[in-house]
């Protein structure tokens, strides 16, 4: 069963269509990948997806209900979270305390909210140190964001959005910029989350997508060109022509 | 900066010892002030410069009442709290509604409305002459008219102001003002409505604002037509980055700073803004943390010294 859907989603900016009639469907449990040229669209359709803004027309459909337009805040607490392409953390704080504030918003309750001490939050506090540990920086908990290397800050990225017990994860590159050790590192990592969480990955690295997705649509000037698994897409004659022969095809 | 708290009561009880009790209350009345700010400025990283629209809506409101209706004296800070937290609540929606310059901009330009209202409104306000004849009635025997009894009635307000301040910091919404100021976007995605959040933060800190007005204007019996100007708005800003606006402390020992210059050196030197100038210069240059940071700074600097 489709857990995440969008129905002939667009947006457009001015005379742009960033995102063009676009209709997904992602299953419960599965790893759905979207790749497509820099400039496809696949950023804009995340903000979509998280109401960052609405879309222009078309709808979306989180376990058959309606969320279009509703605003990011809300959409955290419906049980999607995203990570960013670009490392978007909290700096001054502990890795940690970036990963409490996460589990707190989407916690049971907000009881005490303005007059219980953080540290009296036990089920917040688990769950925050279960996202560090998720992703490997349980030892660094007191360490500054500011102060890791790029490569943790990815870690840390995707602990937040972990945090968040989410239904749904959204993956935003989440190897942008590692080197090829680290890329193995990110790789694994997301590979221990296939099965218990449904992921929407974006991606750039090829290889990566072909080992890890269930499914891969592509995106190509703002439309999907094809959708199918990992073989399907290798073997796709339009899919070859919009990475190989670029712009022209 | 061991033993915060233990300095604090000393200084509470030796202040007026050193100074005239007016201006020792006066100092305790400011940190309040100050707190409310800091939690916007400090806390949510939003640089108020319409705070004494709230402090000084508070004090007209309570003054007036005070003054015609003859209400005990913690109604009347009932009054100025929620007057103070009112008016944060109007100017707050508006304002969260930007960013940035234009943000800071909206909050100076809503405390000059609010300031033309309290000059033109001359049969309530007593306009530029200010509003004079605020009383400070006796509560069950407590003659609130002794300088010293107000000034232990102050103290003993501005350390329960603090004790809240420190509650509210330490607890959830302490945090995510903080992640605020740290990253908007990441705050809104996690799931937190900032403009919800950031509007809190300034009922709350209009609050503390009016709390501070009300003591104000009980304190020297009138309400200056100052109390609601950017002036005013100005320095509280100007104390508690002096202080240090990224901690609990630093608004007051901002305001003793600030407060025992303007009282006490202004009578030596005509030209002490002078001082607060090169004062502010130095903390903005130097010493983002202001006096608190100083303080760390000198400490880690003597330990590290013990040690070789």
């Amino acid at each position: 069963m489709a857990l995440l859907e969008t129905q002939s989603l667009t947006k457009s900016f001015g005379a742009l269509r960033a995102v063009n009639d676009v209709s997904l469907s992602i299953e419960a449990g599965s790893l759905h990948s979207i790749i497509g040229p820099n400039g496809a669209g696949k950023t804009t359709l995340f903000n979509l997806l998280t109401g960052t803004f609405p879309p222009t027309s078309g709808r979306i459909v989180l376990d058959g209900r309606d969320i279009t337009g509703t605003p990011a805040a809300r959409v955290a607490h419906l049980g999607l979270a995203r990570s960013y392409q670009r490392t978007t953390v909290f700096p001054a704080f502990s890795l940690l305390d970036n990963v409490w504030v996460a589990a707190f918003a989407t916690g049971k309750s907000w009881r005490g909210l303005i007059w219980r001490k953080t540290g009296r939050f036990p089920e917040v506090g688990e769950r925050a140190r279960q996202a560090l540990a998720d992703v490997g920086l349980l030892a660094k908990a007191d360490v500054p964001a500011r102060e890791i290397s790029h490569g943790e800050q990815r870690q840390l990225e995707l602990a937040i959005a972990l945090a968040a017990a989410p239904r749904v994860l959204l993956l935003d590159e989440p190897a942008a910029g590692l080197s090829p050790d680290e890329t193995r590192k990110m790789v694994s990592l997301v590979r221990t989350l296939k099965g218990r969480y449904t992921i929407v990955l974006i991606e750039h690295k090829i290889d990566i997508i072909m080992s890890v997705s269930d499914r891969i649509s592509v995106m190509h000037f703002g439309s999907l060109i094809a959708e199918g698994t990992p073989q399907e897409i290798q073997k796709n004659a339009e899919v070859r022509r919009a990475y190989l022969g670029g712009v022209a095809a | 900066m061991k033993h915060p708290t233990v300095l604090l009561i000393a200084a509470i009880l030796l202040l007026p010892l050193a100074v005239r009790p007016a201006i020792a209350t006066e100092i305790w009345i400011f940190a309040v002030f100050g707190l409310g700010l800091n939690l916007l400025l400090g806390y949510t990283g939003l640089l108020s410069f319409g705070q004494s629209t709230f402090f000084g809506s508070a004090a007209y409101v309570a003054g007036w009442l005070l003054k015609h209706y003859g209400i005990n004296v913690f109604f009347a800070l009932g009054i100025g709290v929620g007057v103070g937290a009112a008016s944060a609540a109007v100017v707050g929606y508006l304002c969260v509604q930007r960013s940035g310059l234009y943000f800071i901009m909206l909050t100076f330009a809503l405390n000059q409305m609010f300031y033309f209202i309290a000059y033109q409104w001359t049969t309530v306000t007593g306009g530029e002459d200010g509003m004079p004849g605020v009383p400070r009635p006796a509560f069950f025997g407590i003659d609130f008219k002794d300088p010293l009894t107000y000034y232990a009635f102050v103290s003993l307000l501005f350390l329960l102001s603090l004790w809240v301040m420190k509650r509210i910091v330490e607890s959830p919404l302490g945090k995510i003002l903080q992640a605020i100021r740290e990253n908007e976007v990441r705050a809104e995605a996690v799931g937190y409505h900032v403009a919800r959040f950031k509007l809190l933060a300034f009922v709350i800190g209009g609050a503390f604002s009016g709390l501070a007005g009300v003591l104000y204007a009980m304190l020297f019996g009138i309400v200056p037509l100052e109390a609601i100007s950017f002036v005013t708005s100005g320095n509280v800003v100007f104390a508690t980055l002096i202080g240090g606006s990224g901690s609990l402390y630093g608004p007051v020992i901002g305001s003793f700073v600030f407060i025992w210059l303007s009282e006490s050196v202004s009578t030596l030197w005509a030209r002490w803004p002078l001082l607060l100038g090169v004062a502010f210069v130095i903390v903005v240059l130097f010493l983002r943390g202001g006096v608190v940071e100083a303080w760390t700074r000198f400490w880690t600097w003597r330990s590290s010294k013990h040690k070789a």
